[in-house]
């Protein structure tokens, strides 16, 4: 309460009965004086009719929260997988982008290896190969990418 | 520490804790026990959020979120009287959430000004109150509401929304003027006798 008195202000307010006390406290109160200008209107404005409806049904509320609970308990379950696995595809991606960077011009050349004039060229002149290294770092990579895509379809299923 | 809320009765405080911060539950809530709290409480904190925000589904959307969050935190708390006002800070932090989501300051400004010729007397002036009502922003329908319908302690009302208990009184009082202004200035201001 703003006030000791508010709660006999309000009552007065609310019975419309204002005793002498009451009144020469408002006077002096500039709190009570708004709390008892108001008071009669909030009391009417909670009584009006204002539901349409029924309310929404407890056991469907709690139906719903058990639902929203189990929704939230495997999502902190999965938590540390999903951490992997963005961290797994931060790998990949990373060594994707760093092979053929790194290797480019030697894949370039490989691949028009494969090319008709290329495959002339390599009978007649021998080709440059490509470091066994190389093909085990794509070979591994490859691997990974195919069992990250698997496992992502998995767990989306 | 005491509190006072709705019933009117004063209760020693007991700390809040919730299922995240406490050991364990002594006494969880099963459906039945939700249930009956539910229907003692859900009706008040409804009519809270409809007055708040002026729209029946936003009501029940927020009335469904505050529930949920109940369930979810489970708080530990001694009296029911301590349940219902976790219940009604939750729910003032929702509608508040709401708002600031909306970008509507004052929440419910659609509705129209326009009573209608087919309403009848009863929808006109429940029209009329709610278009009055919705002329304040926000925290000031929940101060009202939480000190006139609720009964809700200076403590309470800060609690709910965030603000210093001291600065509840000034904050009060300044939404009161405000009401009354627009009482007078619809003519629907009761006379104060001085």
């Amino acid at each position: 309460m703003s006030c000791p008195f508010e709660a006999n202000v309000l009552r007065a307010a609310h019975d419309d009965e204002w005793s002498d006390s009451v009144r020469r406290h408002l006077l002096e109160c500039d709190d009570c004086v708004a709390a008892a200008a108001v008071a009669p209107w909030m009391a009417r404005f909670a009584k009006i009719g204002d539901r349409e409806h029924s309310l929404p049904d407890p056991q469907i509320v709690w139906l719903k929260a058990k639902v929203l609970q189990g929704t939230v308990d495997a999502a902190r379950v999965a938590r540390p997988m999903t951490i992997v696995q963005l961290f797994a595809y931060l790998v990949v991606a990373g060594g994707w982008a760093a092979i053929l960077t790194w290797k480019w011009d030697a894949v370039t050349t490989w691949l028009r290896g494969f090319t008709p004039t290329g495959l002339v060229q390599n009978v007649a002149l021998g080709g440059d190969s490509m470091s066994l290294w190389f093909f085990a770092f794509v070979f591994i990579l490859s691997s990974t990418t195919v069992m990250l895509a698997m496992h992502t379809i998995m767990a989306e299923e | 520490m005491t509190t006072m809320f709705a019933a009117g009765l004063t209760l020693p405080a007991p700390p809040v804790t919730d299922a995240r911060t406490r050991g364990g539950n002594p006494r969880p809530m099963d459906e039945g026990r939700f249930e009956a709290f539910y229907r003692r409480n859900a009706g008040s904190l409804w009519s809270y959020l409809f007055r708040m925000t002026g729209d029946q589904a936003v009501a029940d959307d927020l009335l469904q979120k505050t529930f949920f969050r109940f369930l979810r935190a489970n708080p530990t708390l001694a009296t029911e009287e301590h349940q219902r006002r976790w219940l009604f800070r939750t729910a003032t932090n929702l509608a508040m959430d709401h708002f600031r989501e909306t970008k509507r300051e004052r929440g419910h400004v659609e509705l129209s000004d326009e009573s209608g010729p087919s309403m009848e007397p009863r929808e006109v002036l429940r029209h009329d109150m709610m278009k009055t009502f919705s002329e304040l922003k926000p925290r000031e329908r929940a101060l009202l509401w939480l000190a006139h319908v609720e009964e809700a302690d200076h403590e309470d009302i800060g609690e709910a929304l965030g603000v210093k208990t001291n600065s509840v009184k000034v904050l009060l009082f300044r939404a009161r003027r405000k009401l009354g202004e627009l009482l007078t200035k619809k003519g629907l201001a009761p006379e104060v006798r001085r």
